[in-house]
């Protein structure tokens, strides 16, 4: 009998270590050759030069993106993925071809049967596209802070107010907007009283204002949008009044999961064009290998960038269960974002002239915005914090 | 600091609120407007070297002072005085010098092959009498006189017959030009060889700091002041450890190094010494540069607020005066005293 129960346990740590596979699926693999194809086609240096230099949204790739089915919403690892693989092409063009159902995610969770016919099958469809509305002007990470107003006016809300660093701002035709609809009930609970809308950019009153001169990722739209007594629809409402906190908090999981793809794709194309570089110039020593502190260098982003993907496929795969862990997420978007930016400053250090003439110049300028948007480097290290202290996974 | 020191960088902090803090944007996009050169010749800026009995002389101290408060504003015009006076009036003829003194021309010199991956197919060369051939990340490529080497490794101070045939991505100082420069000329005059470029160089290691010094400065006041009046989560920015812990040790690290700088320039400290404050000075740079923009969130990265052009004017003086690897080894020869640290 306990012979038979040393089977079974042997069978059960089999089981265990086989749970453990790194190794990616035919699917995930078939993902990333498409996304490496996609892009090696439609990205060229040229087209990624021009959007940056004049801030163009490239409407071109959404059409050739969609024709040719690159993004599966079906499969969020096929998402995960290709957001990665194009990242590493160009950051700026990479982002822009992934980002035209941003938000829509909050429609997939709590929106009503109504909501997710009329908004959300057209985005991820590829015929619209979505946008977020959650940050204020004078705002930033402090989301409870906002002060956009939503007051109920016979069968409409009444919407006033203004959203800043709004990507896909001048370009999307729906927007989930976060509002309050009641006051909060003291000073720290103003989390609460907070509602989620889906609106209308062609509605009256709505207005978008492009937002010129960022650093990078310019070929992304960017707006500041403002809501003067524009009405919404009561049905418009997604899920319940006065939960619009969580359902975006709930959003940022997810989102930042992406966000740390991005970063991963950034900093292992920084990475790429590193390791062809040295290779192909040095520094040598006598021996015909780079120099050792170049070699050091190499190890070093290596090592984080992999560190990176290791804690984003961790966190994705307690997503992707419907089984959030907040602390890994946070983890992975500080920490792909802070590795690409030491990536993009080694680079440019090791390569020199040739990076500050070269594309590198480009990363170097779009991988500064990960440690901003979606959530600051400074908020995912307290979200990390303040959940373990309270035993949380 | 000495007393005539402090006016002179009272004065220069007067000349950035006049000419300058309102239009850096502006010097960003379209270069340095004609007044505020006319400005900066009034002032002295672009003629700090003195020719005396045949000599060059200048005062490093004054000169490292403009150069730094010049940065806390403009980048690109403290670039524009730092090659004008460190490198192109301490390898120029008399005559060139007195005509860039003047304003009456604009001069530059081409020193990126000095510099890590430098790469460039048709480098100047001597064809008979003639000097043709390519010089590639030239800042300031629209000059009237350029001093660079030719492959025979003598300097060339080039008069006429040039044109900039390609403009260069620009990461920073974009209020200056930067391209690869053609030349097919006879107007020129032979001013020295190589080793001078590569001395003047050295000798410029002080205002390279100054310059590092000045783009640190400017963007942690930035941060400083952003801080005192941002508020999040019901608090000032300034009131968070995470925010006022880096800029307050960032601020005394700055200070250490400014006046690390100003004694090293009094006391004609050793090469080896300068050449770390440069160093740290630009690593210091490159650090605040970068937190300056996140104490902004969102706004560090667009232009409106000013903060991100020091983080890309930092990384290209990084990359275009700052040999690091080499200038590394130097460091570490000097203290074995036998070469070291090239394996």
């Amino acid at each position: 009998m306990w012979g038979e129960a040393r089977v079974i346990l042997l069978f059960w740590k089999m089981y265990e270590v086989m749970k453990m596979d790194f190794e990616m699926d035919e699917e995930m693999i078939s993902a990333i050759n498409k996304a490496k194809e996609f892009a090696e086609k439609y990205f060229t240096e040229e087209l990624a030069d021009k959007m940056d230099r004049e801030e163009q949204f490239p409407m071109e790739l959404l059409n050739y993106s969609n024709r040719e089915g690159l993004m599966d919403y079906s499969n969020p690892w096929k998402i995960l993925v290709t957001i990665e693989e194009l990242c590493r092409k160009d950051p700026g063009l990479g982002i822009s071809t992934t980002v035209p159902a941003f938000g829509s995610e909050v429609l997939m969770l709590y929106g009503s049967d109504m909501l997710k016919e009329k908004y959300l099958d057209p985005v991820l469809k590829g015929q619209k596209i979505m946008g977020l509305a959650v940050t204020e002007p004078g705002g930033g990470s402090d989301v409870a802070s906002s002060k956009t107003e939503a007051k109920l006016e016979g069968d409409y809300y009444i919407l006033n107010g203004a959203k800043m660093f709004i990507t896909n701002g001048g370009i999307a035709d729906y927007f989930v907007v976060l509002a309050r609809t009641s006051p909060p009930p003291s000073p720290d609970k103003r989390h609460r009283g907070m509602s989620v809308f889906i609106v209308e950019s062609k509605w009256e009153g709505f207005k978008a204002n492009k937002i010129h001169g960022k650093m990078g990722v310019r070929a992304t739209n960017t707006a500041e949008l403002v809501f003067e007594n524009v009405r919404v629809p009561k049905e418009n409402l997604v899920g319940e009044e006065g939960k619009g906190f969580y359902y975006i908090m709930t959003f940022f999981n997810i989102s930042r999961i992406y966000v740390a793809a991005q970063g991963l794709g950034v900093a292992q194309g920084i990475l790429d064009r590193l390791m062809e570089h040295i290779k192909k110039y040095g520094p040598m020593n006598s021996q015909g290998e780079p120099i050792e502190n170049i070699q050091f260098k190499l190890a070093e982003i290596a090592t984080r960038i992999e560190a990176s993907r290791g804690l984003t496929y961790k966190a994705a795969s307690y997503l992707f269960k419907f089984n959030p862990n907040p602390v890994l997420t946070s983890m992975a978007k500080y920490y792909s974002g802070e590795t690409a930016i030491l990536a993009s400053k080694v680079a440019m250090e090791i390569m020199g002239l040739k990076a500050l003439n070269s594309e590198l110049e480009r990363f170097y300028r779009d991988a500064r915005i990960l440690e901003i948007w979606e959530g600051t480097s400074e908020i995912e290290k307290l979200i990390i914090s303040r959940m373990m202290l309270k035993g949380g996974k | 600091m000495e007393e005539e020191y402090r006016i002179l960088e009272n004065s220069v902090k007067d000349f950035n609120s006049k000419y300058l803090d309102n239009i850096v944007l502006k010097i960003e996009k379209e270069g340095i407007p004609e007044q505020v050169r006319k400005a900066m010749l009034e002032q002295g800026f672009l003629g700090m070297v003195q020719l005396l009995n045949g000599n060059k002389v200048m005062d490093k101290k004054a000169l490292s002072i403009i150069i730094e408060v010049l940065s806390t504003s403009s980048p690109s015009v403290a670039m524009e005085v730092f090659l004008t006076n460190v490198l192109f009036h301490k390898l120029a003829d008399e005559q060139s010098i007195n005509e860039v003194s003047q304003g009456i021309k604009r001069g530059t010199v081409a020193f990126a092959e000095l510099m890590s991956g430098y790469d460039n197919e048709n480098e100047l060369h001597m064809e008979g009498e003639k000097l043709i051939g390519t010089k590639k990340y030239v800042l300031n490529s629209d000059a009237d006189l350029i001093i660079a080497s030719a492959t025979d490794g003598n300097l060339y101070i080039i008069k006429s017959g040039f044109k900039e045939i390609e403009a260069h991505r620009k990461l920073g100082f974009r209020g200056l030009k930067f391209g690869k420069v053609e030349f097919n000329t006879k107007d020129y005059v032979k001013i020295g060889t190589k080793e001078d470029l590569v001395k003047a160089y050295e000798e410029a290691h002080p205002f390279i700091t100054a310059l590092a010094i000045g783009i640190a400065e400017g963007s942690l006041m930035k941060a400083i002041e952003y801080s005192k009046v941002r508020s999040a989560f019901g608090n000032l920015l300034k009131d968070f450890q995470p925010i006022a812990f880096p800029i307050s040790m960032q601020y005394n690290e700055l200070s250490m190094l400014k006046n690390s700088l100003y004694l090293a320039l009094s006391n004609e400290s050793e090469t080896a010494d300068i050449l770390f404050l440069k160093m740290k000075s630009i690593e210091l740079a490159k650090e605040i540069t970068k937190n300056s923009i996140q104490v902004h969130g969102g706004y560090g990265y667009i232009e409106d607020y000013g903060v991100e052009k020091f983080y890309r004017d930092i990384m290209s003086l990084s990359v275009l005066l700052y040999n690091e690897e080499e200038e590394k080894k130097k460091l570490a020869s000097k203290l074995y005293e036998t070469e070291a640290g090239y394996i």
